[in-house]
């Protein structure tokens, strides 16, 4: 049956649903998410040495983006990088994620710069569980400068 | 905070879907007729259009639970709210990456859905005609995954 161009445009829908995510591309790093922290801890430093109303505005406003990218990276490893065959390797691995998300929340709110440091911390024990899983042979494209 | 029925009466009514996230039932490329009047979320089984959360991108699940039902979760369970939903893909990752799709994103990884996001309840394909007809039901009708 032929159809003409005007009787297809007619008959397609003008709503489409897209996938999430259309091709999984297997690079995960907890880079990603330490990057964020850092800039997070960065932040309470300056905000506390700039007493600068707009300044510390402005701080407050970022911590929040960049907390809001962190626990989008921790999403990301935990959902699609880790498997449960991981679990064996890193028995508190879901523990782990779980006060991390919870540590970022709490970065969100404080000017402590301990609570920062924390969320480093629990960010390098990702790290650790990424790398004793095989992360950065398997999920990094090879030839990267180390 | 739902859209009003001169709204909703306005459509959309078809939908093309282009990821693989409910394979074998539907595929990329089908062209569906939904009822975008549907304030609740239909009965379990039933595909669904929604606003994804956070994301806020059009997606389509099947719903495997509602309100007040128990939903298996990370070894324990949830409780649904009434206006909540658990909606699920019908593909697991190896089905959606065999029609070049990432892993599926569901209920699983963004918990349940208010009824504010339902968008339509999905009828029947009517494109491509070798596949017109009834959507088939999906593989959680008998229970859902823990």
């Amino acid at each position: 049956m032929l159809l003409t161009n005007a009787v297809l445009r007619f008959l397609s829908p003008k709503a489409v649903v897209r996938a999430h995510c259309d091709l999984p591309c297997g690079v995960y790093d907890p880079e990603q998410a330490r990057i964020e922290a850092e800039s997070c801890y960065k932040i309470v430093e300056k905000y506390a040495a700039n007493e600068d109303t707009a300044y510390r505005t402005r701080a407050i406003h970022i911590k929040e983006e960049r907390a809001d990218l962190v626990k989008h990276h921790l999403d990301v490893l935990w959902h699609d990088y880790f498997k449960p065959e991981h679990l064996e390797k890193v028995p508190n691995l879901h523990d782990l994620f779980w006060q991390a998300n919870k540590q970022v929340s709490k970065v969100k709110a404080s000017t402590d710069l301990a609570d920062a440091k924390r969320l480093l911390e629990l960010i390098d024990e990702v790290d650790a569980a990424w790398k004793v899983t095989g992360g950065a042979e398997k999920t990094r494209v090879a030839g990267r400068p180390g | 905070m739902g859209r009003s029925l001169r709204d909703r009466l306005g459509g959309p009514w078809r939908v093309a879907v282009t990821e693989g996230s409910m394979v074998p039932a539907i595929l990329p490329g089908d062209w569906l007729v939904m009822s975008p009047l549907a304030t609740r979320w239909p009965r379990r089984g039933a595909v669904v259009v929604f606003r994804e959360p956070l994301a806020g991108s059009l997606a389509i699940k099947r719903v495997a639970a509602r309100g007040g039902d128990r939903v298996p979760y990370a070894g324990g369970f949830l409780v649904l709210d009434t206006e909540e939903a658990w909606l699920l893909s019908d593909a697991d990752e190896k089905a959606s990456a065999s029609v070049g799709s990432g892993p599926p994103v569901d209920s699983q990884r963004y918990g349940p859905v208010e009824a504010d996001a339902l968008v339509g309840h999905v009828l029947f394909r009517y494109w491509p005609p070798s596949r017109m007809g009834r959507i088939p039901p999906g593989p959680h009708h008998e229970g859902l995954p823990a």
